[in-house]
């Protein structure tokens, strides 16, 4: 996966004809959003509902957003933080809590529906899914969406040198898991 | 061995068909009702900080003055009446109907006959007792 540039075009007519330009948000951006946002929360309800707020937390505050800072990382902290707190409102419930992939899916009708990886693909979501949720992330858009560190280091608010450190401890974690069977 | 790589790069999620032109109609839908920040900055809020300082400072002025009038020593808060009559008693008298005014002067005018004629009546009734009329009136 290639990265997104920001868009200067967008963020000019984001201030003519903020309507059009935010249709032109939406249309470029969703699909990489909510793909972010799946792998964080697994179900697709949730990622749909997350990215759907994303969107809506974005339009009523694009007042904040400035143009010096990428459109597309602006947007993708926000994606994050829907995200994050739809995982802390599920852990509140332990009912819906997934640890592991295989059986929630296993036991759900949403496993033959949204998801049909192999088994290597289960176990894989199985060792991210184990991983702290700062290290989730950073393996997530280091590995999937290939971001580089200068742009997730805004997305997280944290320094590069840290997030290297800890992509570096999620390899080495998700080897070990995948390993170990 | 490296086992990471070993995964084939496919996303093993999936979605309903159509689901992103879906729900990029529903998120473009759902906020066209809605005003953005950047059309929302009207009057109010442009000058709400310059607001917010006015009127800080107009309810610390009220409050100072009224705990400097309730927490003073000393000269203790005329009634309305006192005011009236030391400063303007024209007022006074200029926010009273004349009927009333009437009324009061009548009701005055008569308790004053009432009072003479129950002087004489008492009078009367010593004389009637053999009482001198110089002692009556002495004692009156």
């Amino acid at each position: 996966m290639n990265t997104i540039k920001p868009d200067d075009n967008i963020a000019e007519i984001l201030k003519t004809d903020p309507n059009k330009g935010f249709s032109l948000v939406v249309e470029k951006y969703s699909s990489r959003l909510y793909w972010h946002i799946r792998r964080l929360v697994i179900i697709h309800e949730d990622a749909d509902d997350a990215l759907q707020n994303t969107f809506i937390n974005a339009w009523k505050s694009m007042g904040d957003f400035r143009n010096e800072s990428s459109l597309y990382t602006w947007l993708y902290t926000i994606a994050t933080n829907e995200a994050l707190a739809l995982i802390n409102k599920r852990k509140r419930n332990a009912a819906v809590s997934i640890d592991d992939l295989g059986s929630h899916f296993a036991n759900s009708r949403e496993g033959s529906t949204w998801f049909d990886g192999d088994e290597a693909q289960v176990k894989l979501q199985n060792a991210i899914l184990k991983l702290p949720e700062k290290q989730r992330i950073v393996f997530n858009l280091k590995y999937f969406d290939e971001m580089p560190y200068e742009e997730m280091s805004k997305v997280t608010s944290t320094s590069e040198g840290a997030l290297k450190a800890s992509y570096h401890h999620a390899v080495k974690k998700i080897e070990k898991l995948l390993g170990g069977d | 061995m490296n086992k990471l790589n070993e995964i084939p790069d496919k996303n093993p999620f999936k979605v309903p068909e159509n689901y992103f032109k879906e729900v990029n109609r529903k998120i473009i839908s759902a906020t066209s009702g809605y005003e953005n920040e950047i059309r929302k900055i009207g009057f109010y809020n442009r000058f709400k900080p310059y607001f917010l300082v006015a009127a800080s400072v107009t309810g610390f002025v009220i409050l100072s003055y009224v705990a400097v009038t309730i927490l003073s020593p000393g000269k203790k808060p005329m009634q309305v009446s006192e005011v009236i009559n030391e400063e303007n008693p024209e007022l006074y008298l200029n926010d009273i109907d004349i009927f009333t005014l009437e009324e009061n002067v009548a009701s005055m005018v008569l308790s004053q006959e009432e009072s003479e004629v129950s002087k004489a009546d008492i009078v009367d009734y010593l004389l009637q007792d053999n009482i001198e009329i110089s002692d009556i009136y002495e004692k009156l």
